[in-house]
């Protein structure tokens, strides 16, 4: 199977008030082109900071990373075309309207005038928001953010779709609908790279799933046979082995 | 990315700033009424000037040493958008505590006694005191007719009087005007480009803009181009305004105040930049900025000439960009200077732009 993604060594350390965290202690894996990719761990696990690094937000303190055979420190504007994020923090302008913040991304991504429009009304009719379209984000719930902006990260068809933590916080109606979108997307060819606390969902979801747990990478494989390693009959019960029962901070 | 990508992404994000903005109502109005107010305030308020102020001379004195000086009183005619400053009325025979009383109701602003022996003293070239009540509840009107009534009685001199070197209260507005400009544009630019950057760090827009394709160069460049509008813009209204409620001279060139004001602008958007990079949120902002704007209010001379400061006043004043703002809008529009003459002023202003600017586009990262 092809490599999409690379990454070899990857550490990331914050310095934050004189403290020094690690987020990512050496961790190495590939996410295959076509793969629909999960990652869980509890939480501060490193996830989000993972995203960061491989979608170029932030740089890596030391390893490489290489998506679509670009590295991620010197061709990161070849990079960010080729990608859709979907952050953790849902940010949309509260005082531009749902078509507002599609069209602003849309033309931060290039997408031409015509093709932006169609795209933007097909999706807000997929998603159910098509009667939102020109009310201000200000006012929407946590699941119609959640659904805009997923849009907003696919306007530009990206080969890569980055979605950290899709479902949290949502009703079972929105989940559905956000996994009924993450399967399209990965039939469209896309690959898929989420985050999860959803032990179920990434059991449903994934191709293979990673397991994170204070920076380091502590397994990484298909669900199934995640289960079968470790004798377990859920996901949920594969966490726990991996992670173990304490609470983190 | 070719320039001409950047300049359509930076015009994106300008036109995102806009449409924004005008859906801040409660963010426009006092963007635009702020200096309005400020200048109609302080232009009346604090010094300004005065409009027909009823004036009582009690004049005991026949002499005509006494009514040449009455008639000049009367003909003063210094005109502040066509009204006469002063109005006067005549009397004689009042004694001190009627005329107070008078002043007590409010009917005159001030009363000016002259005593029988007024002309006699003054062929005589002996001293003699007139008496000057004034309403000094009435801050402004009263020292205007103080100074007035100083200056007349120093010609005359048989009263020498030490006239303090006030800065011309009758063009106080002049003088206010291009001060207050100066210190909308520059507490308007840091301010709201800070409190913009320190908004979107708070809810994530920002981070989430720097992961398309748009480079941090467009981002900055677009809230540039924004501010550059917005403040020039605000510049306009205020000169209009101050113009049609309050008039005032200009005896300069507008593209020079727009140079001026362009290079300043472009200081105080590189200054919001530098110090929402110092912040996560807005509230941080804004106590940041008051720190930072705070005195440049005050000890720069918006408000009152440096020249009448204490030493040390005037030292901090000489670190503040504003100053030289200022000192360049005063040259210009009061005293109807060209590019020589603010020379020095634009050249600081430049190197504050530049060094602001430079150090912005460093600290704006998009590690947020
Ligand atoms: N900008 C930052 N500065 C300092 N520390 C940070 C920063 N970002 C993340 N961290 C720290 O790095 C660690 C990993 O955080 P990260 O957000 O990657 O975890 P996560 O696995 O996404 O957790 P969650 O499931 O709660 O989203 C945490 O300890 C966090 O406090
Ligand atoms: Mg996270």
């Amino acid at each position: 199977m092809e490599p999409i993604i690379e990454v070899k060594n990857l550490v990331k350390v914050f310095h934050s008030r004189g403290r020094k965290i690690t987020a990512v202690n050496d961790v190495s894996f590939d996410v295959f082109k076509g793969e629909i990719f999960g990652m869980i761990g509890p939480n501060g696990a490193g996830k989000s900071t993972t995203f960061s690094m491989l979608t170029t937000l932030i740089k890596p303190t030391s390893g490489s990373i290489k998506v679509s055979g670009f590295n991620v420190d010197k061709q990161d504007d070849k990079i960010r075309p080729l990608i859709g994020i979907v952050p953790q923090k849902l940010s949309l302008y509260p005082l531009l309207t749902a078509r507002e913040n599609l069209e602003l991304m849309g033309n931060l991504y290039n997408v031409p005038k015509k093709e932006m429009e169609e795209k933007i009304d097909y999706y807000l009719k997929l998603v159910g928001l098509e009667a939102s379209a020109d009310r201000f984000t200000g006012g929407f719930s946590g699941g119609m953010k959640q659904r805009l902006s997923v849009i907003a990260a696919v306007l530009h068809d990206p080969e890569i779709l980055f979605w950290d933590e899709p479902s949290t916080g949502l009703d079972p109606q929105t989940r559905n609908v956000i996994w009924k979108l993450a399967r399209k997307f990965n039939d469209e060819g896309k690959t898929l790279i989420f985050t999860t606390h959803y032990m179920e969902e990434a059991d449903n979801l994934c191709d293979r799933v990673a397991v994170m747990d204070s920076g380091k990478l502590v397994a990484l494989d298909n669900p199934e046979i995640l289960k079968e390693k470790t004798g377990s009959t859920n996901l949920e019960e594969v966490f726990v082995r991996f992670t173990g029962e304490e609470v983190r901070d | 990315m070719t320039i001409k990508t950047e300049l359509m992404d930076s015009l994106i994000v300008a036109k995102k700033e806009f449409k924004i903005l005008f859906r801040k109502k409660a963010l426009i109005i006092p963007l635009v009424l702020f200096p309005i107010i400020m200048i109609v305030f302080f232009g009346y308020g604090m010094g300004g000037t005065v409009k027909e102020a009823p004036i009582l001379i009690v004049n005991d004195d026949t002499g005509r040493a006494s009514s040449s000086l009455v008639q000049e009183i009367g003909s003063f005619t210094e005109k502040y958008n066509g009204d006469p400053m002063f109005s006067v009325t005549y009397t004689k025979d009042m004694s001190q505590s009627e005329a107070e009383s008078k002043i007590n109701d409010g009917m005159y602003k001030g009363v000016l006694i002259i005593p029988p022996e007024y002309s006699e003293s003054a062929t005589k070239n002996e001293s003699t005191t007139l008496t000057l009540l004034t309403d000094s509840s009435d801050t402004t009107t009263s020292s205007i007719i103080v100074n007035y009534m100083r200056q007349l009685l120093s010609k005359t001199g048989s009263v020498s009087l030490n006239i303090p070197n006030i800065y011309g209260n009758l063009e106080y507005l002049d003088f206010l005007i291009p001060g207050v400009i100066a210190l909308t544009v520059f507490m308007g630019s840091v301010a709201t480009t800070g409190s913009a950057i320190a908004g979107e760090k708070e809810d994530g827009t920002l981070v989430r803009m720097l992961m398309t394709p748009i480079s941090k160069r467009s981002v900055i460049l677009g809230k540039t181009i924004y501010q550059l509008i917005l403040q020039l813009g605000r510049a306009v209204i205020l000169i209009l305004a101050a113009y049609f409620l309050l008039g005032f001279n200009m005896n300069g060139s507008w593209l020079l105040i727009s140079l001026v004001l362009i290079v300043f602008t472009l200081g105080g958007v590189g200054m919001g930049i530098v110090m929402s990079s110092r912040v996560e949120d807005m509230e941080s902002f804004f106590q940041l900025n008051m720190l930072v704007t705070m005195p440049s209010m005050f000890v720069t001379g918006v408000f009152f000439p440096l020249s009448s400061v204490p030493d040390w006043m005037r030292y901090i004043a000489y670190c503040l960009p504003l100053t030289y703002a200022i000192d360049a809008m005063r040259i210009i529009m009061i005293k109807g200077q060209g590019l020589n003459a603010i020379s020095t002023d634009l050249i600081i202003l430049s190197l504050f732009a530049i060094v602001t600017f430079t150090a912005g586009v460093r600290l704006f990262r998009r590690e947020a």
